[in-house]
């Protein structure tokens, strides 16, 4: 065993057995166990950092002579040695045979949706017209807070939540209501640290008023099932939603000091 | 019990047979000769010294609603039943001769003492898509025995605020008992496969009570004498009290009169709403 | 720098102070007052009597704590739950309705703290433990004869008088059922067990029976056993024949409907045996609540769609349930009663009508070539869609423009579509055909294969009173018409086998003889 871990064809092996299952599964699957949250490797991702670690060890295999001859000793045995026939015959068998498989399965009709691209959070306006009034969005404050009542705010803003967002966003605000599964893209989920926590309360109210139809282009509005709220809610109630969503979730809103800090990063 | 080889034995030959014996089986043959009616009037424990009588006839003002006919069209065996009669009708108010009929009349305060709960049973019968009889009075602890006479699904769902309710299905000839508690006037009783069922149960600490009859008469017998508030109680006209001396060997006669228009806004004490 | 300004502690006792307690019977349960005020309040209200905010904003109702009423126990009809019962909903939830699971949530010392603050807003809790579980045995063998026995017994304990004869919730008692506070529920429709109130094994089927589920009009069925008039085994037999109308696992969503390609003549009625050569794909349809008037009760949760194509024509099978072929009278009553207990009254109708049962799919005009797409939501006026749209009557199937759900509006040229419907035992089945090209190209998509088209559903169920926006929605999926596999998807693997196994021989050969050129040197 400790032979074939010095080996350099074997340590070959091993590398690249171990990074894919690093790639396809590990970036995935790790992160969770210790509380941070995070997603498959996209296959176009996974090709690129595959070849990276393939180039990597081939520099690394023929960097010295001896090295080299010693990678290429089993691959030679495997071509030449009369104890291996049987193997060779696998081999010869085995490798057309699959290589045949991954042309058909590239090559067949494929049904998945197409590729839908979509920014979550797009750009914002510089203003809006809410309800026929401009409202200018840049550095403006949820007027809430500013007059310290904020206990009754988040009592207005709870029935406005339990009457209007609950069905999509749910209860405990992860997205997941009892219509979540009838819309896609998914309704957001208040909770994940990469949603509000992220945005400053005029972008969110932004994105209340104007909901779906008022998305930009990338963000692709034809698909998204967000209400303008403008349509059912006043100004002030969207004021208050969004101090509910917060308080409910713990989360404290992006300042626009943070934002500008971000925008120089 | 035999009832559960006999019930495995093949359905599509014995299905009357089954039912002939479930319904005997099924029915606790032996409590049968023990189920008498007890009729409420007849209630009472013990004879009261000096007892006196509170009776009287509850009138009705005005025009009743007529009666609506019940559309058994999709349950031919009660349809049956009530043909000879052309067809049931809904029995929510019953007037005749300007009699109302199906008025809970009790001894509502004035009572001291405690009362043992009767041995006699009280029986709620399922018979036509009607219950049998559609208002009556229990004490708690005593057995109520609800009685299905039509051999097709029933479920009989009391929805009380003070007692525990229950909801028994009976899908056949059968007989189910329980008991309430807890003084409750009135739990009302419906079964859902049929919306047009109902029932009202006065659940009562003392034997004190007594329905209306066809004429609209009521009598509560064996009562010692004194003074109590008399509550009349009906399910769209609501409550009415009168306060009542009565005399050794007296016998008191107590008249209620409901109106027509007291349906409107009336406000009907009952255990959980039936149908909004 | 980075102005963080906690407020959450100060708020929650702020809110605290402003909710007025209710009043608690037996211990005062603080602990559980504020998870509760701040998670359940909002349907359950501050005072348990499941009359908080969202409450009309959801069918079934929220839970009144009050009267100590809980539909998933494990004691008797009529008795109070146990903690476990309690706990149990809390982590799960109750599929079906507008309750989640609050397991991952909330940690297990709230959830507990709950489960007595729930307790406290009932005089019942006070007055004694919650008796013993029933005890259930073990499932019987599933077999054939016992799935029979099941049905006779179905059918002679009469659950189908609500649960209809295919379990579809269309009994003839379906319309007149109320709850424990009078308002309008419906009986399950066992054919879909992912969305049983408590859980959809054979065993919570099975418990259902026995205890009844209290404020509901589902009644128990243990009094039948000790009665003898049927045994407990063949009331397992029921548990199991229910379980058994429902697909063994809960439909998986894919994004893609695939319509197979077969030669010859579509099929154009719903129950054509050509229909079993297509793919059940499930899309799940939820209330309308993005424009105005919204519907927070729409009847119809989910539809199966099927679609076959033959290079000249489309067609299309799709089946949803549904417990009332409207326009129905029977259901008038049924109608009236959500409409007075539905909210929001956004332009809802006061009256009940006799309304038919409409069901619409939807495309763009054209194939989009990018991403953009028309809005979902029956398009607008700028960007218009193509709808297929089916109504029970008078029956007529057409193709209609639509610039929004209140809209749709028939084409005024040649009308190509063909439609044919079945109602049977609370199911809808219904056969939409068209030719993949039209005469019209600028308003009637004209279908290609081998592309994902943009494709969506909506139904409306007359006798709850849908038409117009009151109905139920889905979002874009996508339809992609088979086309006949070209000749190089099998050629060209073939080719690189050979190529691959030439090579392979070739360098095997040469590294041979140069092995034996050196040894022979």
């Amino acid at each position: 065993m400790r032979e074939l871990l010095k080996h350099p064809f074997w340590q070959a092996v091993i590398i690249v057995v171990g990074s894919f299952v690093l790639f396809e599964f590990g970036v995935a699957y790790l992160p969770p166990l210790l509380g941070m949250k995070s997603a498959p490797v996209p296959n176009s991702v996974l090709l690129q950092y595959m070849l990276t670690v393939l180039v990597g060890l081939l520099v690394y295999v023929s960097d010295n002579e001896q090295r080299w001859r010693r990678f290429k000793e089993p691959l030679h045995a495997v071509l030449v040695d009369p104890g291996k026939r049987a193997l060779r015959m696998v081999l010869l068998v085995a490798v057309p045979l699959l290589v045949g498989f991954v042309t058909y399965d590239q090559l067949r009709p494929s049904v998945e949706a197409p590729l839908g691209l979509r920014s979550i959070h797009p750009a914002p306006p510089g203003q809006i017209t809410f309800r026929g009034k401009t409202i200018v969005l840049a550095r403006l404050e949820n007027p809430l807070r500013a007059d310290g009542s904020i206990a009754e705010d988040y009592q207005v803003g709870k029935r406005v939540y339990y009457q209007n967002c609950l069905p999509c966003h749910g209860d405990p605000l992860n997205g997941r209501g009892h219509y979540a599964h009838g819309f896609n893209p998914a309704p957001l989920d208040f909770t994940d640290n990469g949603t509000i926590p992220q945005l400053t309360e005029s972008f969110v109210f932004w994105r209340v008023a104007k909901g779906g139809p008022g998305l930009p282009k990338e963000g692709t509005p034809w698909n998204s099932a967000m209400p303008a709220w403008e349509e059912f809610l006043t100004e002030e109630e969207i004021w208050s939603v969004i101090i509910f969503l917060y308080e409910q979730t713990g989360w404290t809103p992006r300042t626009w000091e943070e934002a500008a800090e971000g925008a120089e990063e | 019990m035999g009832t559960g080889r006999s019930a495995r034995a093949p359905f599509a030959a014995a299905f009357v047979a089954l039912f002939v014996f479930a319904c005997k089986g099924g029915g606790g043959g032996e409590q049968e000769e023990a189920a008498p009616e007890a009729p409420a009037e007849e209630a009472a424990p013990a004879a009261v010294a000096d007892a006196g009588t509170v009776k009287g006839v509850i009138s009705f003002e005005g025009t009743p609603p007529a009666p609506k006919k019940i559309d058994m069209s999709e349950e031919p065996t009660c349809a049956d039943k009530h043909q000879a009669m052309g067809g049931a009708v809904t029995e929510d108010v019953v007037v005749k001769d300007g009699k109302l009929k199906n008025v809970f009349v009790y001894i509502k305060e004035g009572l001291s003492g405690t009362y043992p709960k009767p041995s006699a049973r009280v029986t709620i019968d399922q018979n036509g898509c009607v219950y049998n009889p559609h208002v009556l009075g229990i004490q708690p602890g005593q057995t109520l025995v609800i009685k299905n006479s039509d051999g097709l699904l029933h479920n009989i769902n009391a929805k009380p605020d003070q007692n525990r309710g229950f909801n028994i299905s009976q899908p056949t000839n059968m007989e189910s008992t329980r008991t309430f508690t807890t003084p409750e006037v009135m739990i009302p009783v419906e079964c859902d496969v049929h919306g047009w069922m109902k029932a009202y149960i006065g659940v009562l600490n003392h034997p004190y009570y007594a329905v209306s009859g066809d004429d609209g008469s009521f009598s509560i017998g064996n009562l010692p004498p004194g003074t109590y508030v008399v509550e009349a109680w009906h399910e769209r006209y609501g409550t009415q009290t009168m306060s009542v001396t009565v005399g050794p060997n007296e016998s008191k006669d107590v008249q209620f009169t409901f109106k027509a228009q007291m349906a409107e806004g009336a406000v009907v004490p009952l255990g959980r709403p039936i149908h909004l | 720098m980075r102005v963080v300004k906690r407020r959450d502690a100060a708020l929650s006792l702020l809110a605290l102070t402003l909710t007025v307690a209710p009043a608690l019977y037996g211990q005062q349960a603080a602990p559980g007052k504020a998870v509760y005020d701040k998670w359940c309040a909002g349907c359950h209200g501050v005072d348990g009597k499941g009359d908080g905010p969202a409450a009309g904003y959801m069918l079934p109702r929220p839970r009144d704590f009050t009267q100590g009423i809980y539909q998933i126990r494990v004691t008797p009809s009529g008795a109070l739950p146990r903690d476990e019962d309690l706990l149990r909903v809390i982590d799960e939830g109750m599929p079906g309705t507008a309750m989640p699971g609050w397991r991952t949530v909330l940690s297990k010392s709230d959830r507990q703290a709950l489960v007595d603050y729930l307790k406290g807003f009932s005089h019942f809790f006070a007055q004694g433990p919650a008796p013993d579980a029933i005890r259930i045995g073990k499932a019987p063998g599933l077999s054939e004869e016992g799935l029979a026995e099941g049905k006779e017994f179905y059918d002679k304990i009469e659950c189908w008088k609500c649960h209809g004869r295919a379990g579809r919730g269309d009994g003839p008692s379906a319309p007149t059922q109320d709850d424990e506070l009078g308002f309008p529920i419906r009986p399950a429709d066992l054919s879909e067990n992912w969305t049983f109130n408590g859980g959809g094994t054979v065993e919570d089927v099975y418990r259902r029976l026995r205890t009844g589920m209290d404020g509901t009009p589902m009644p128990s069925f243990s009094d039948l056993v000790e009665a003898g008039f049927l045994t407990d085994e063949q009331l397992w037999r029921v548990a199991q024949y229910a379980h058994s109308l429902s697909p063994e696992k809960p439909p998986r969503v894919r994004e893609v409907i695939r319509a197979s390609r077969i030669e010859g003549e579509l099929p154009s009625s719903p129950d054509d045996s050509a229909w079993a050569a297509a793919e059940r794909f499930y899309v799940p349809l939820v209330g309308q609540v993005v424009v105005k008037p919204r519907w927070f009760a729409p009847t119809v949760d989910g539809v199966w769609v099927e679609a076959l194509h033959n290079e000249r024509d489309l067609a299309l099978r799709l089946v949803w349930h549904d417990p009332s072929q409207s326009p129905d009278s029977a259901w008038l009553e049924w109608q009236a009663r959500v409409l007075a207990t539905v909210e929001p009254r956004e332009g809802a109708p006061a009256e009940a009508r006799l309304l038919p049962d409409v069901f619409a799919v939807q495309f763009p005009r054209r194939i989009p070539s990018g991403m953009e797409r028309p809005y979902f939501l029956m398009g607008n006026a700028r960007e218009p869609v193509h709808v297929w749209r089916w109504q029970s009557q008078p029956a007529a199937a057409v193709e209609a423009t639509a610039r929004g759900l209140n809209r749709i509006e028939p084409e005024a040229g040649r009308q190509a579509l063909a439609g044919q419907a079945v109602f049977d035992q609370g199911e809808w089945r219904l056969v939409l055909r068209r030719p993949l090209a039209t005469a019209d190209p600028t308003d009637q998509l004209q279908f290609a294969t081998g592309v994902a088209i943009p494709i969506a559903f909506f139904a409306w169920d007359g006798s709850n009173a849908e038409e117009g926006t009151r109905g139920a929605i889905s979002t874009w999926y996508f339809l992609y018409l088979e086309r006949e596999t070209p000749a190089r998807v099998y050629t060209a693997p073939v080719a690189t086998m050979l190529l691959t196994a030439g090579l392979g021989l070739l360098v095997v050969v040469r590294a041979q003889r140069r092995q034996q050129h050196e040894a022979a040197a």
